[in-house]
């Protein structure tokens, strides 16, 4: 058995998926970016004060922010983070690098993940756009310096081309649409980053909106961005990713985005948001129960998605089976006693 | 006459930088508004799409970010963020790329990462994101500055511009021809001179004088000699980025500021 996660209910809580596989030291990618941001999963990491992360961050909007906050992160490898503050306040990210708690290394969208897809295909290193070697994120190097760019002479033409190393994250946290309780998920929409922070980590947590039955999975299989057997964990988490949002599912909170914003602002009121929404619920469940004791259950049901739906694809074929119902071949053209005979007279045996 | 705002006239005039069955790569803000007006106006056939691997989207309203719900209904290829750079940005295939600017040097290099020195920093940006490759190979970027700034040396260089100018550009490795050119700012268009490389004032906008625009740049600026003024927004022009981008109209700041109230009162209401 080479893989490691076999065909197994692997159904589980946040709680326990993070108990089992996220770590202290470990690194760690956020599938997805922007939409379907793996919240409900971020916040248990959160709540069972991992340390010393190394977070590939491949486009934030606060979660990077409620990771430091949460005292989480090391270690910062980002390529592009949400910024709504004016000049002269100070982000959480800033202040965080200012007193050294954080390092950061930065990268661009492409570059950053194509390290990932370089792990993910078992390569060492992958050539990227080689322009990238004319700007800083090429030139500046912190603490991943000496790692993060270099140049080979391709072996065909000659020509020097800027390469990435390949990595593998521990652990990638995800949040899909839908799962089977193997594992396979399926995620539609904007699909960013997530099929290669999954494939590159060696633990994939995932979080879904519903877990279905096999068949859901097995009638749309190109939908499935991930395979079960690379998946440690299914964690059927509705509203998994609130405040971002989920096609088919709900919207974008900018009520609660804009709560969030104002009060991370400053260290006080960052501290606040993350002892009422994150310290002050124990689970998912109970932060969607505060989120109906403080604003009312209508603002969440604003943000119900309407159904736009995708026209399903025809997996049909003649389903032609090697015996037809007569119990003839339709290769052969003859029956299973006629073809056990004719393996009889040619000699097709070799038992004696 | 046409009332207009601030953010108005930089769309309808950067909307005409697309041409007819462009493809087009497009940043939120002010510059998705113009890929969205140029598609409803002269350039139905453009094929706009995001870093986040949505191809030939088809937005109702001015998107929140490159990969909310407004970008996908009913776009046409879903792929993913390496799919995007590998085999479109880099194959060559982008005809335009519209992007908001930090900050700026006069050869177009771009800073989108951090003010001030790295490590001892005035603000930290929200990095480079998809521009370098953007701004590295897309045929032509088209830039748009609101609250961005020109300076003699940009603290940090995210995106490529024409590097030290001249030919430098070529001589790295660019695609011939590409690089960015045309900026949009408040008070008027910059275009690059085809030798130097070095950005001038193209065009100023109805109503703006020289000697602010001059004052917003920290060193010579070289003038047109045919300066011409831009034309204002049409009232068509104004009418659909109103019906599909209100926020982008009003500005950053007004859009804050008409959107607290209703904000603050649900943050004030407790559920009873």
């Amino acid at each position: 058995m080479l893989t490691k996660y076999m065909q197994e209910d692997k159904r589980m809580t946040a709680k326990e998926a993070v108990e089992r596989f996220v770590g202290d030291g470990d690194s760690l990618v956020i599938g997805n970016c922007l939409y379907a941001t793996p919240y409900a999963l971020l916040h248990e990491v959160i709540r069972q004060g991992r340390k010393d992360l190394t977070v590939f961050q491949q486009g934030g909007i606060d979660e990077i922010d409620q990771l430091i906050l949460g005292g989480c992160v090391s270690r910062l490898l980002i390529a592009y983070n949400f910024r709504i503050a004016g000049e002269r306040m100070e982000t959480v990210l800033e202040r965080a690098l200012r007193r050294g708690e954080v390092e950061i290394e930065d990268y661009s969208n492409y570059t950053l993940l194509a390290m990932l897809q370089a792990g993910a295909m078992g390569y060492p290193f992958l050539p990227v756009m080689s322009g990238i070697r004319e700007t800083d994120v090429c030139r500046v190097e912190r603490f991943c310096a000496g790692q993060k760019f270099d140049e080979v002479e391709c072996p065909f033409t000659g020509e020097r081309v800027a390469v990435v190393r390949g990595r593998n994250p521990d652990v990638a946290v995800v949040h899909v649409q839908r799962a089977d309780k193997y594992g396979n998920a399926q995620l539609w929409g904007a699909l960013i980053n997530t099929k290669w922070a999954c494939l590159a980590s060696s633990r994939v947590i995932v979080s879904c909106e519903e877990v279905v039955d096999s068949e859901v999975i097995r009638r749309s299989p190109h939908l499935t961005v991930v395979p079960g057997f690379r998946v440690c964990a299914v964690v059927e988490e509705p509203w998994g990713a609130h405040p971002s949002e989920l096609l088919g599912f709900y919207d974008y909170d900018m009520i609660y985005r804009s709560l969030l914003f104002m009060q991370t602002m400053s260290e006080e009121g960052g501290k606040a948001f993350m002892d009422e929404w994150v310290y002050g619920v124990a689970d998912r469940r109970e932060y969607l129960q505060h989120y109906a004791d403080r604003f009312g259950l209508r603002y969440l049901n604003e943000l119900k998605a309407r159904p736009y739906l995708s026209v399903p694809a025809d997996y049909g074929a003649t389903w032609r089976r090697a015996w037809d119902e007569n119990d003839v071949s339709f290769n052969f053209q003859m029956t299973r006693g006629e073809f056990l005979q004719a393996l009889e007279e040619k000699g097709g045996f070799v038992s004696g | 006459m046409v009332k207009y705002t601030e953010s108005e006239i930089i769309v309808a005039n950067a909307a005409r930088e697309i041409e007819d069955g462009d493809i087009v790569v497009i940043g939120q803000g002010i510059p998705m508004a113009a890929g969205v007006l140029a598609k409803a106006t002269h350039a139905p056939n453009c094929i706009i799409l995001t870093e986040a691997g949505l191809v030939d989207i088809d937005p109702f309203r001015n998107p929140l970010h490159i990969a909310d719900p407004t970008c996908t209904r009913g776009y046409a290829y879903s792929c993913d963020m390496i799919d995007v750079f590998a085999t479109i940005v880099n194959r060559g295939l982008v005809d335009v790329t519209f992007l908001g600017v930090g900050q700026m040097d006069r050869f177009g290099n771009m800073n989108s990462t951090v003010f001030g020195d790295y490590d001892d920093f005035r603000m930290r940006m929200m990095g480079a994101g998809g521009a370098p490759e953007f701004f590295g190979y897309a045929r032509k970027a088209v830039l748009t500055m609101r609250g961005g700034r020109f300076v003699e040396k940009v603290d940090y260089v995210s995106s490529p511009g024409y590097l030290d100018g001249g030919d430098a550009r070529d001589r790295a490795g660019f695609p011939p021809g590409s690089g960015p050119k045309v900026v949009y700012g408040t008070r008027g268009v910059f275009r690059f001179e085809e030798e130097s490389k070095e950005i001038y004032l193209a065009g100023i906008f109805p109503g703006r004088s020289l000697e602010d625009i001059r004052a917003e740049v920290p060193w010579d600026l070289e003038v047109a000699a045919d300066l011409e003024e831009l034309p204002a927004p049409s009232q068509e022009e104004v009418d659909l980025i109103r019906e599909f981008a209100p926020e982008i109209a009003a500005g950053r700041k007004l859009q804050v500021e008409l959107s607290i109230p209703r904000i603050m009162n649900i943050l004030a209401s407790r559920a009873g």
